[in-house]
């Protein structure tokens, strides 16, 4: 089988935008494989002519928005960090409606970027927008799965041209571009994690007190599935996470009634998003989560399910 | 090998186009409104889509006329399976259990499809109708709640898949794409 050769597309990716990019740019930076892989390729291209833009949404995972800061100094990018967090949650107050939610996300989005390419005077956006989000996002016979926020939330007439090189490719490819291109490991190997963040990992309407409720479970949930295969007990998923359900049940915590939410755990087995199998993961390791984090999270959250379905019949995602 | 993938609208038309890339095909993915005289073309993957066969047949665009025209083989995946048969007087209908995601195919016969395949595997899939009967056609594998699985027409290079192929989980699916790719050689 031929395949894909990462370090030909890596040169001809280059050419491409020094021949089409001519002014400055801006980079919609999440800190993740995909966009990180277009900040080192349109970096290659056009150097100082490029700002990489992070948004601080409020919805980022623990200590996230630290790290993108360490990595920024070391990979040697002109960066911008955006605090939107209030911007963000106001946004979504009362909002239940998932598509809704990610079309809100996609929005101001585009509205900070806009903001920052008048300031940095950039007349392109470059996004790390690969196959399945455009696939997902639907358009003409395509079914609308899911608005994915870098295709969904664009407005209509934009004043920003979009460079996008890795729109043909999938994940499995691009970690290896990534590595072609000598971005860190933990950054090629890292999963994915979506636009909107946390906001889409708590099914129905945000708060502040879900979102640190999702954050702190998410990094149990990651740090333990993390040691598990660090010591060899598991694979690890191609992508593992904890989603919040409004749904309420009945707990008993030290002889006293508790009555909290429901966190889901959710991995996958993929190669690229866009079919997936629920991974294996142990009973000895589930229950390990389990208890962590409905002692840690105390009375907010009673009940810790596992999630057995495949992609189809479900996304990977809950929203 | 020039082999053009045919977009019905399916969640995974870009990834018969990714199979088809790795495979060496020269290929690209072209509207189902692109006239047949206008296809340049060694042969087609007409792949899978959103329309539903019992109720939406005005959206598969030429499929038909390519179906019925194309000179070459032609592998219909899903939706494009399904009208296939419907192109030959088969019958279609919604499947009293759709089959969404993990499935097992038994093959009937090897034929060029599954030619150094087991006999039994894990596919792929994610469907609302079947194909129920197909005259014309032969079967080629079938599920427990999918009597026509794959076939294949009796003299032309036809062939008709309900599951996916182009899509990772499936087992042997490049394997599968390969054994068309060989047919097309012939």
């Amino acid at each position: 089988m031929l395949g894909f050769d990462p370090k030909i597309f890596v040169q001809d990716a280059i050419e491409k935008i020094k021949t089409d990019v001519k002014g400055k740019v801006i980079l919609a930076w999440s800190g993740g494989v995909d966009s990180t892989t277009v900040a080192a390729l349109v970096n290659k291209a056009v150097g100082s002519r490029l700002l990489c833009v992070f948004v601080d949404t409020g919805f980022m995972r623990k200590n996230e928005t630290e790290q993108m800061q360490e990595l920024g100094k070391e990979l040697k990018l002109n960066m911008k960090i955006v605090d939107a967090k209030e911007k963000f949650l106001s946004a979504l107050k009362g909002v239940r409606d998932p598509e809704e939610k990610r079309k809100i996300c996609g929005e101001l989005f585009i509205k900070i970027f806009e903001k920052v390419a008048e300031d940095f005077g950039a007349e392109y956006l470059a996004q790390g927008t690969i196959a399945p989000d455009w696939i997902e996002s639907g358009g003409g016979i395509r079914n609308r799965i899911k608005a994915h926020h870098n295709v969904g939330g664009l407005p209509e007439k934009m004043g920003l041209k979009l460079v996008e090189p890795l729109r043909d490719l999938y994940k499995d490819e691009v970690r290896n571009v990534g590595k072609a291109l000598n971005i860190p490991k933990k950054i090629y190997t890292k999963q994915p994690f979506p636009g909107p963040g946390l906001a889409i990992r708590i099914v129905g309407e945000v708060t502040e007190e879900k979102v640190d409720i999702i954050r702190e479970a998410s990094f149990i949930l990651e740090k333990e599935i993390e040691a598990a295969a660090e010591k060899g007990k598991i694979e690890i998923p191609w992508q593992y996470f904890a989603v919040l359900l409004p749904t309420k049940s009945v707990g008993v915590h030290g002889d006293v009634r508790a009555y909290g939410y429901t966190i889901v755990i959710r991995a996958v087995d993929s190669i690229d998003g866009m079919s997936a199998a629920y991974s294996k993961i142990s009973h000895e390791i589930l229950q390990k989560i389990s208890t962590r984090i409905t002692n840690v999270l105390k009375d907010k959250v009673t009940r810790v399910v596992y999630d057995i379905t495949n992609k189809p019949p479900a996304t990977i995602e809950f929203e | 090998m020039r082999v053009l993938v045919v977009d019905n609208g399916g969640q995974w038309t870009h990834r018969e186009y990714r199979v088809l890339k790795y495979l060496g095909c020269d290929t690209e993915i072209i509207s189902n409104t692109v006239p047949l005289e206008k296809i340049n073309a060694d042969a087609l993957v007409l792949s899978g889509g959103a329309p539903r066969i019992i109720s939406e047949v005005e959206k598969l665009g030429y499929c038909k006329n390519y179906i019925e025209n194309f000179n070459g083989p032609i592998m219909g995946i899903c939706v494009g399976h399904q009208l296939m048969a419907l192109c030959f007087g088969g019958s279609v209908a919604a499947a009293d259990t759709p089959e969404y995601g993990k499935a097992e195919i038994i093959v009937d016969k090897e034929d060029d499809l599954f030619r150094g395949l087991p006999k039994k595997f894990t596919v792929w899939e994610s469907h609302n109708d079947i194909v129920k009967a197909c005259p014309n056609f032969e079967i080629l594998a079938h599920s427990i709640n999918c009597p026509i699985q794959a076939m294949k027409h009796k003299r032309r290079p036809l062939y008709g898949v309900q599951f996916h192929p182009e899509v990772e989980n499936t087992e042997y699916g490049y394997e599968i794409f390969e054994n068309f790719l060989k047919v097309c050689k012939r």
